[in-house]
């Protein structure tokens, strides 16, 4: 393990302003909301949602491990072959953290170290239809 | 009234410190100063971060299985206030403390006598690859090829006297 360094923030404009995103009014999804969106029931749910004229692309085109609604399917497809969902797998492909996790930690009860979790991107469904 | 555990940092919290984040489902985050209440709002994995608890536990540095942390458990049931219970309790609290620092201290020991034979074979093998800069590499050749000369002579002479 190495520490962590800064990767890239350069050319986002999401990322010119990091304290904004700090804060909780624009608080997104976290690692562990994602893996109870992973469940087969949520993500059945996720990926086929009603249209919505109010969310990009009419809620028609989400990814499910990053969270984010996409306007079309080409970028949508695009956007899984990119380093941000990859990164995204990977982080999730381990057990997420938990409040038990930390108790163990201090010393209640023996620690269990992480599970992995088998992460594959979604499967694209229509993939005829383009 | 109880000590919390951070959900970061793992450290207790006394009544009175940090602060609770509650999550739009609900779900309770319980932190015991602003750096640990920062890192998580900065979304990064207490895992990852070195100075957690959950990080020496997790990289194997400190001991992580043992039954002397089976003590300390949330239990739900008030007990009813007993004088020579609660002296029992503190005196027991005592040893297990104890118990507990002579093994993680004892963990820590073994764990660090494993880079000692490293470090060990590794300097061996430093010294052997690096001989030539403690000593020159035709030092005493010259010595060695003298002698051989006075045996090579000493047998040329063995030979012209044998006819």
């Amino acid at each position: 393990m190495t520490r962590s360094k800064k990767i890239g923030n350069h050319k986002s404009d999401k990322k010119k302003n990091i304290s904004k995103l700090w804060k909780t009014k624009r608080r997104v999804k976290d690692l562990d909301q994602i893996h109870q969106d992973m469940k087969p029931e949520n993500a059945q749910k996720l990926l086929h949602q009603e249209v919505d004229y109010d969310v990009t692309g009419n809620a028609q085109h989400y990814c499910l491990h990053c969270a984010r609604y996409f306007a079309d399917f080409r970028s949508l497809k695009d956007h899984f072959k990119t380093k941000v969902h990859k990164r995204r797998l990977k982080q999730l492909r381990e057990e997420p953290y938990t409040q038990e996790e930390a108790e163990r930690a201090a010393g209640m009860g023996s620690y269990i170290p992480p599970r992995k979790v088998e992460v594959t991107t979604q499967i694209i469904e229509g993939e005829e239809m383009s | 009234m109880r000590v919390e555990k951070c959900y970061f940092c793992s450290g207790p919290i006394y009544p009175g410190h940090g602060m609770l984040f509650v999550r739009n489902d609900c779900k309770v985050f319980r932190f015991c100063r602003s750096k640990c209440h920062k890192n998580f709002k900065k979304k990064r994995n207490p895992r990852k971060m070195r100075w957690t608890k959950a990080f020496r536990k997790a990289s194997g540095k400190k001991l992580t299985v043992d039954n002397a942390f089976e003590f300390e458990k949330r239990r739900n049931e008030p007990v009813k206030y007993q004088r020579e219970l609660w002296n029992k309790t503190v005196e027991t609290m005592k040893r297990v403390e104890e118990i507990k620092q002579k093994r993680q201290a004892k963990f820590i020991m073994n764990r660090l006598k494993k880079n000692k034979e490293l470090q060990k074979t590794q300097d061996i093998r430093e010294v052997k690859q690096n001989i030539h800069l403690v000593r020159a590499p035709h030092a005493g050749k010259a010595k060695l090829l003298e002698e051989k000369m006075v045996q090579k002579l000493q047998q040329t002479v063995d030979m012209e006297e044998d006819p």
